[in-house]
């Protein structure tokens, strides 16, 4: 019992109780401004009947040819609304708007390595681990480039992993 | 980013990355030391300089980075340029607008636009400056401009019939292509109330480019609903709910069309902070039908809700459920007062998502409808309907949410203290208990039932109010601590704009801490933070704060404290920002559902109020949603304007003792514009505190005789204490006498400085108990006493005596008989005496206070040593049971980490934190004190 809607700059004044969370970044609010302007589809928030944000998910599509994608950037939900699957409601959200909207290949997502419950969310709903990225957060910890392939990817190209690990350096997008 | 990164003004990106890298995370002196080395291999690039000032500025260096911007931009201006990109441009503007120099960055993109006609990107750079600026006829040109270069279409805000005109001609031309393009247009049509073309264009060949089938149907929904069709918006609100049954925006909108409400529509989101529903908002919505029609449309809804909940078996869509209970609230509400199917609705929903943790704040609205009755049997169907022995994750969840229930209900503040006692005692237990669930949780989750624990210490808070045993508190900070040994977490950042929306638990706290390092620079990251948020009341506040903060920390040195005045020069721009006009305009934007209930603000605690044992959980309920409703920022406002005054009349003390003694030795009378300025100033802080100036002159004048008791005026009793220096600032070179003469008896305005300075402080140390011993201990208020009004008075002494003292070997000679300043000095020479001896007083109790660590713990730990059945303690030992116990049913980790449990540890934190604080106040005053009698060596032997 969820509205979903669009995420507008008030709730970046609400959003305390799902960002106090030491898996989830605050980032400058141009940053999240920018999304809002560019990638409006892709961000979206969570309201329960109180009126309160549950969660949110931010994203938006990139790329060239047979690499125009998804990219979640941020998903997160605040701890009284977890374990009921919102993350994943979100997630479904964001990848039909990437298939059917803009005819993306996949979609992808960085996440830490130690994440486990993360990763092992992701998993379930079908992302699998396409490389890994040495020391991409912050210089230290390794991230996990996690793929879904899309309707577009007929073969499933883009999820075929990659066998050695990149750098940040060859990372073709931010 | 990757475009940003580019051939970069002819850099290339890969010498340019670092640099922002090192920016992005805030190693601004590494930053600074590559963007120096890659100046001197491109010394004449605009982007180059463009980015050291944007270091700079970012350093709090603003004089600096504003002239190497304004260097860059001559650079630019230069013919021999070769690279003129959007990037140098834009990153001036971010540094320019950092500086409020908006008119150099929109320049900057002037001379570029009109150097290069036809640059959509720097267009639309100039098109944001003017956005920025408010310039709302040029933002048409321009938009105008780009539309003519392009062709794509543009906004124009104000100018709906315009917009409506360009984007149809745009239409007939090329059609539209993008979904926002046909929002765009839809939303112009809505706002001229144009729902009927709207609705045309949506169900047009246009209307396929809504990518969502959903989004498209809530739009239509909404423009019928609008147009007051409600059946037909009631239909399309029906399909939404087939396909979405968990939409609850979209249900309300369904009923709401059904009883043909108008409509609760969520047009424009709430500006402000939302607060939970507390009177009923529905309950204005008056419908026109009769109760019989009402009566069917409500049967039909409730048919549909339950075919819905028929198609879905998980426990993932809630949403049909909860709309059951709606239904029977507006049954209720439609002549059905006493309908038993309210509370069925309600025991239903529990059954069936009680174990979620959000069911209590999902039904949170509905609970406060009922009556006590009904309330309790609602809690005791929940409680019978599962079995508490039992070991699960869902059970556990409805242990909780029973406990949920009664929190939201407000059932605690009406139990004994003994009730209350075993409660928090069994919500550990429970904890405990559930804690093998979690043994297989990666250590980076939350914990099962990690919520009892939240409850736990909620109550042992409420019991220290309640008794004012010290044990419970510091059980409760126990129970917290060891919720975080079984977890794995780090500190979490409160950064960019949760400053603005969570530092409302913790600023306040810090302001007025001896910890003044630590505060500053969480302060200057506030102010830095300031986009779309200039009307924030917390950023005019902190504003203040970080002057009024700076000064004090540099209150020891006359010179530092003004260089500090001069860079905001002299407080004047604070003064203006706290006009009437600018503060009615103010926006509040903390997050205050992260309040516990028994604070709604900063400044109300509901717990501390004496315990009633008459009072119902209703009658409290009733007291915390009208406050809630009903509250009043006034007093923050008037606080905010009072410290917004502080400055200027800190710099305007200072300036004009020393002129005025200057001027008088003169013998001329050029003070005026000054003492002009000082007595607006002071009616303005006086009213702050809610006198006048001659009553407020009254009351410290009571006070330094001993007529008027401190207490009285407790709460703003510091702000006091800085009038009266002020008032002293001001006699000494106002031509009038300031202050009612009685007869050649009275006291001066030195002497009531000094009285109440002494007579306030002598009151917090006889007041104060142990600090050790009494949270909420008068520490904070000692330390500004310290460091706000002495330390306003030694700078108006300082300044004084630098004015007085002899220029040149000249004036030696005449003597001391030929002085006319002697009578002031000997007043300054007592202000000094009793300034130092009453810090003296305060430093002797400083280290009454302080005492070694192990005799410190002792005395805490025996708060919870306590032999009684009742009192606090109970707690402390289960937890310490718990930990040392071996249960294997824990797992290796959980197990690990309780083996490091220690209670003693805990209070040992507690008791370093105290010693900590102890240490800084007393440094402070250590060089206060220094201060003070360098100034009584000058003093005397200017007097002998």
């Amino acid at each position: 019992m969820t509205t979903i809607r669009r995420f507008c700059c008030d709730d970046l004044l609400r959003f305390t109780s799902v960002n106090l969370d030491h898996l989830t970044e605050t980032f400058n609010m141009s940053f999240y401004m920018t999304y809002m302007a560019r990638w409006p589809d892709y961000f979206h928030a969570a309201v329960s009947p109180g009126d309160r944000v549950m969660g949110y998910i931010m994203g938006k599509v990139e790329g060239q040819g047979e690499s125009w994608h998804g990219h979640v950037t941020a998903v997160s939900v605040a701890s009284e609304f977890r374990r009921q699957k919102l993350a994943k409601k979100l997630m479904n959200l964001l990848e039909e708007i990437s298939d059917k909207m803009d005819k993306a290949y996949f979609v992808d997502l960085f996440v830490r390595a130690s994440n486990m419950p993360a990763i092992r969310m992701y998993e379930k709903l079908g992302y699998v681990v396409y490389r890994r990225v040495l020391r991409y957060y912050s210089g230290e910890e390794d991230g996990l480039d996690m793929r879904k392939a899309l309707s577009q990817d007929v073969e499933k190209k883009s999820i075929i992993p990659l066998k050695r690990p990149i750098t940040p350096d060859e990372l073709e997008y931010d | 980013m990757a475009s940003k990164f580019g051939l970069a003004g002819g850099i290339p990106e890969r010498r340019v990355r670092p640099i922002w890298d090192a920016v992005d995370s805030r190693q601004y002196k590494a930053a600074l030391k590559l963007c120096t080395a890659l100046l001197a291999k491109h010394p004449t690039s605009p982007y180059v300089l463009a980015l050291k000032g944007l270091i700079l500025e970012r350093m709090g260096k603003p004089d600096e980075a504003l002239s190497v911007c304004l260097n860059a931009k001559e650079l630019l201006y230069s013919d021999n340029i070769f690279h003129f990109d959007d990037l140098t441009l834009s990153t001036l503007q971010i540094v320019f607008q950092r500086l409020e120099r908006l008119d150099l960055a929109t320049s900057c993109y002037e001379y570029a636009c009109t150097k290069y006609p036809n640059n959509l990107e720097l267009m639309m750079g100039l098109f944001n400056c003017y956005v920025r600026e408010y310039s709302y006829v040029r933002q048409q040109q321009t938009a105008i401009k780009m539309y003519k270069t392009v062709g794509e279409e543009s906004g124009g805000e104000k100018l709906l019939p315009l917009a409506e005109a360009l984007l149809k001609k745009h239409i007939n031309s090329h059609s539209l292509h993008e979904p926002e393009a046909l929002a765009l247009y839809v939303s112009i049509l809505e706002q001229q109330s144009k729902y009927g073309a709207a609705l045309e264009v949506l169900s047009g060949d246009l209307g396929s480019l809504m990518g969502r089938e959903e989004d498209k149907l809530r739009l239509q929904g909404r423009l019928l609903a609008q147009e007051c069709n409600y059946t037909a918006a009631s239909e399309i609100f029906q399909k939404i709910l087939e396909s979405c049954p968990d939409d609850w925006e979209s249900f309300l909108h369904y009923l709401g069309c059904l009883l043909e409400h108008g409509m609760n529509l969520p047009k424009s989101r709430i500006s402000e902070t939302t607060l939970p529903l507390c009177v009923d908002a529905a309950l204005a919505l008056k419908t026109s039908l009769s109760e019989e029609l009402v009566e069917s449309r409500l049967a039909s809804a409730l048919s549909f809700v339950q075919t819905l909940q028929g198609n879905d078996t998980s426990d993932c869509v809630r949403g049909p459920h909860l709309a059951n209970i709606e239904i029977e609230r507006q049954r209720r509400l439609n002549g059905n007062p006493t309908d038993r199917k309210f509370i069925e609705a309600l025991v239903n929903y529990f059954h069936r998502f009680g174990h979620l943790s959000c069911a209590a704040s999902d039904v949170e609205r509905y609970l406060h409808m009922l009556s006590s009755d009904e309330i309790t049997e609602l809690l005791d169907t929940i409680s019978r309907s599962f079995d508490a022995s039992s070991l699960s994750v869902k059970v556990l969840g409805f242990t909780i949410t029973t406990y949920k229930v009664q929190e939201l209900l407000g059932i605690f503040f009406s139990k004994s203290t003994t009730e209350l006692q075993s409660i928090a005692k069994g919500m550990v237990d429970t904890f405990y208990k559930n804690l093998p669930l979690s043994r297989d949780l990666d250590p980076q989750e939350s914990m099962h039932g990690e919520e009892l624990l939240c409850m736990a210490s909620s109550i042992l808070v409420q019991l220290f109010w309640r008794t004012r045993n010290l044990g419970y508190l510091i059980e409760a900070i126990m129970v917290l601590e060891f919720g975080l040994t079984v977890r794995k977490y780090v500190t979490l950042e409160v950064k960019n704009i949760l400053l603005e929306s969570a530092s409302h638990h913790i600023l306040p706290q810090m302001l007025s801490s001896p910890l003044l390092q630590q505060t500053a620079d969480l302060v200057i990251e506030f102010v830095q933070f300031k986009e779309r948020l200039q009307h924030s009341m917390q950023y005019l506040s902190v504003r203040s704060d970080s002057i009024i903060l700076s000064l004090k920390q540099k209150a020891e040195s006359l010179e530092e404290m003004e260089s500090i005045l001069e860079n905001v020069n002299y407080g004047v721009r604070l003064v203006e920002l706290s006009k009437e006009d600018n503060m009615k305009h103010l926006t509040f934007n903390e997050d205050r559902q992260a309040r516990p209930w028994w604070t709604p603000t900063a400044s109300v605690n509901f717990l501390s109020e004496p315990f009633d044992e008459a009072s119902t959980s209703a009658c409290f309920r009733a007291k915390a949603c009208e406050h809630k409703s009903t509250e009043n920022n006034d007093p923050k406002i008037k606080e905010t304007q009072r410290k917004s005054l502080l400055p200027r009349l800190v710099y305007l003390s200072m300036h004009g003792c020393a002129s005025s003694l200057r001027e008088t030795e003169l013998n001329g009378s050029g003070l005026d514009t000054d003492a002009a300025e000082m007595k607006p100033l002071l009616e303005k802080y006086a009213r702050s505190i809610g006198y006048s100036v001659d009553d407020a002159l009254s009351v410290i004048l009571g006070m330094s005789s001993g007529k008027k008791s401190i207490k009285d005026f407790a709460p703003d009793i510091v702000s006091w204490m800085s009038f009266a220096v002020f008032i002293n600032a001001w006699n000494l070179w106002s031509n009038e006498s300031v202050i009612p003469k009685a007869d050649q008896s009275s006291p001066s305005s030195w002497q009531i400085v000094d009285s109440l300075v002494k007579i306030c402080i002598e009151e917090q140390l006889i007041d104060a108990n142990r600090i050790l011993t009494s949270p909420g201990n008068n520490i904070p208020v000692l330390v500004q006493m310290i460091t706000e009004p002495i330390s306003w008075h030694l700078v108006v002494i300082q300044s004084c005596m630098r004015s007085m003292a002899p220029q040149g070997k000249k004036k030696k000679k005449g003597g001391p008989s030929e002085r006319p300043n002697i009578p002031r000095l000997q007043a300054i020479q007592r202000s000094v005496q009793c300034m130092i001896d009453t810090l003296r007083s305060v430093q002797s109790w400083l280290s009454d206070q302080m005492r070694p660590e192990e005799q410190a713990l002792d005395i805490l730990l025996s708060y919870l040593q306590g032999a009684s059945e009742d009192g606090p303690g109970h707690i402390s030992c289960i937890l310490e049971e718990n930990s040392a116990r071996h249960n294997p049913e824990l797992g290796e980790r959980v197990a690990q980490s309780l083996e490091t449990w220690s209670s003693a540890g805990v209070v040992r934190r507690i008791v370093g934190a105290e010693r900590e604080l102890l240490v800084e106040l007393k440094k402070i005053c250590d060089s206060k004190l220094k201060l003070l009698g360098s100034l009584l060596v000058s003093l005397s032997s200017a007097l002998h």
